[in-house]
């Protein structure tokens, strides 16, 4: 008995780790050459236009959203904004659009990409809660960053790097200022970004226990406390912070129920001040990367999962005034994914597209699998026939890979049953001093 | 009578594999301390709080050297074990004593595993104790959670070599070691800290599937023509 069990745990391990590695031997062979679709607003003709990988080699096309096809240098003057240096490379600046001209030093100081990506999202990503907050007025040209960290929880917890010890006046400064500004403790997350490498610091921004929003920074060693105020009944997912150097905007904020607003900065002060909504239908966060383009004339919001890309085109005061949407290339159903998907009836995914987990998920496609499931039915049949089963005795192994198709198959066929099996005779649950031992 | 049986295997299993695995506790130790100065180097030559940048932020495992230790302590205790009784056909004289032989089996393969889970305590204690040392405690506790799947690796390492060894056939041999690798390999897919949180546990669940896996090559042996 305990070797049939052994066996059919090899068998379990065998198809498991078959499913596993199948979409990942998938991968490995029929990657996306290209990726994304690259999705713009052409101020010019004030239409989309898309760039996308179509087959193999460089076979780029550069289209508009009424199928008209563009060489590449055509398809970039339509987006000046974006290829500006090319524009003065060639002579076309300063740019003459919707009546108005535009220079190189105009377009670098309305220019801004804010992004978004699912991988950010809390719980999307392990994130060590510690933070390290920098002095937002350093007093020399670079950022540094502190010899401190936060820990952010049931106080404004400062930690010490050269002691790797608290510091309990800086703990006890900041706690209270917080305290102090209204904030009920303890502190639910914590949101900013991390890098010396950016315009400004806007500090952190601490959600509390009752849903209120503070943005935190050190400035002169102080710290200085801006409650964010949030529209009626928004409950915070997400701050994506963006220091940049337009100085209108901190960055982005998510709300739980989807929502999606962009985060005003108080004239230059680099604190939070009101929220903009963003209207963008069908916007799913949790599975599409968002990009929001500014340039001098349109701010254009462009989102995108694996298969579908949209795109809302909005004027300076954020309202749209254009929307498309569109199937990307690399969401057009391939061949080898349905030959992929048509030979076994399962698969388990271990990557995640939109996290850093490591999760298993269960892709089942038992019905386009069914004739090879069919086949691998009867080849099992084939060889447990072959090596001298009776029916009733292959018939566990054929239910098996009836279930479990190829993987079932080619399970079978690297662990086979035992001819002690089929005899019926002896098993390792007894002693060699009993009859039938060997 | 079965007490005494058992003690007995256990005596005979750790004067097996006793030199082997004083060997791997120096190299256990020798490696930790390599760590532990590593690290207390990386913090003369650097700035601290760059270096909490690396490990937070770049998601720099600096106790990565250690991440294939656990594996190679299972394959060379699975060896220490079975490579001699694999020999001369001393396998099937063990297969004779007067106890259950999937029992008797198990036996061996509970105290190779509690050998590898002696040093896998070693490891995560140690490493909890170094990285706490120059890091605050969510990033220790994170360190061991992130070292999870390398210990893992130690007992598929060892039940993959356990099960090579035991099986007589030389085919069935490479698909024991196929599987293993095919396992081992998914462990070790990580960019950063912490990513196999949420799968772990069922790794860990199929990792227990060897288990009762390693009867068959046993049984395989015993009833080879």
């Amino acid at each position: 008995m305990t070797a049939r069990i052994a066996r059919w745990s090899l068998l379990l391990l065998t198809i498991v780790l078959l499913a596993l590695w199948w979409p990942l031997l998938k991968e490995l062979l029929f990657e996306y050459r290209y990726g994304k679709t690259d999705l713009f607003y052409s101020p010019v003709i004030e239409r989309f236009v898309y760039k996308e990988l179509l087959g193999e080699g460089h076979a780029f096309i550069y289209r508009d959203q009424d199928a008209n096809d563009y060489d590449r240098q055509t398809f970039e003057t339509l987006i000046p904004f974006i290829y500006y240096k090319n524009m003065e490379l060639w002579g076309k600046l300063p740019l003459q659009l919707a009546g108005q001209s535009f220079d190189k030093a105009q377009i670098q100081a309305e220019r801004q990409v804010l992004e978004l990506k699912p991988g950010e999202l809390p719980g999307h990503a392990p994130r060590i809660q510690l933070f390290p907050l920098l002095e937002a007025n350093p007093g020399r040209a670079r950022l540094r960053f502190p010899e401190d960290i936060l820990r952010p929880s049931e106080q404004l917890t400062f930690i010490n790097s050269d002691h790797n010890r608290i510091d309990p006046e800086l703990t006890t400064r900041f706690t209270e200022a917080l305290s102090e500004a209204g904030f009920v403790w303890p502190v639910q997350a914590t949101f900013g970004r991390v890098s010396i490498l950016k315009a400004f610091d806007a500090g952190f921004f601490l959600l509390d226990r009752a849903g209120q929003l503070f943005q935190l920074r050190r400035v002169d060693g102080l710290p200085e406390i801006t409650p964010v105020p949030l529209p009626e009944g928004l409950e915070v997912r997400h701050v994506k912070v963006a220091e940049n150097k337009r100085g209108d905007s901190l960055g982005l904020i998510l709300g739980e129920d989807g929502r999606l607003f962009l985060l005003g900065q108080a004239d230059g002060r680099r604190t939070a001040a009101g929220l903009t909504p963003l209207a963008l239908p069908g916007y799913d966060a949790e599975t599409m990367a968002l990009k929001i383009l500014f340039n001098p004339l349109h701010r254009t919001a462009i989102y995108a999962n694996q298969r579908q890309i949209k795109a809302v085109a909005m004027n300076r005061a954020f309202e749209p005034i254009a929307r498309y949407e569109r199937r990307m290339a690399m969401g057009e159903p391939r061949l080898v994914d349905r030959v992929w998907q048509a030979l076994v009836p399962f698969s388990l995914d271990l990557r995640d597209p939109n996290g850093r987990y490591l999760r298993l998920s269960l892709d089942v496609h038992a019905l386009a699998a069914l004739p090879a499931s069919a086949v691998a039915l009867l080849l099992a049949w084939l060889l447990l026939w072959r090596r001298g089963l009776r029916f009733l005795a292959m018939t566990p192994s054929l239910l098996l890979v009836a279930f479990t198709g190829v993987y079932g198959l080619i399970a079978v066929g690297l662990i086979p049953p035992e001819p002690s099996d089929r005899a019926g005779a002896g098993d390792l649950g007894r002693t060699a001093l009993e009859p039938g031992a060997t | 009578m079965r007490a005494a049986m058992l003690s007995a295997i256990f005596l005979k299993e750790w004067l097996k594999v006793r030199w082997v695995w004083l060997g791997l506790l120096v190299l256990h130790l020798g490696m930790l301390l390599y760590l532990l100065l590593a690290i207390r180097h990386q913090f003369r030559v650097e700035h601290s709080e760059m270096i909490w940048y690396w490990a937070f932020e770049l998601r720099r495992l600096l106790y990565a050297p250690i991440q294939y230790l656990p594996l190679l302590t299972g394959v060379l205790i699975a060896i220490a074990q079975f490579g001699p009784e694999m020999l001369g056909g001393r396998f099937r004289l063990s297969l004779h004593l007067p106890l259950r032989a999937d029992l008797l089996v198990w036996s061996w393969v509970g105290f190779g595993a509690l050998m590898g889970a002696l040093l896998a305590l070693l490891d995560a204690v140690a490493l909890y104790w170094i990285i706490a040392g120059w890091f605050p405690h969510e990033a220790a506790v994170s360190a061991l959670l992130t070292a999870l799947p390398w210990l893992l690796g130690g007992w598929i390492g060892y039940f993959g070599a356990t099960l090579a060894l035991l099986e007589p056939a030389a085919p069935r041999r490479l698909i024991y070691l196929g599987l293993s690798a095919a396992f081992l390999a998914l462990l070790y897919q990580h960019r950063g800290y912490q990513e196999y949180d949420q799968v772990l546990p069922v790794l860990i669940a199929l990792a227990l599937l060897f288990i009762p896996a390693v009867i068959l090559p046993a049984h395989r042996y015993r009833h080879q023509r």
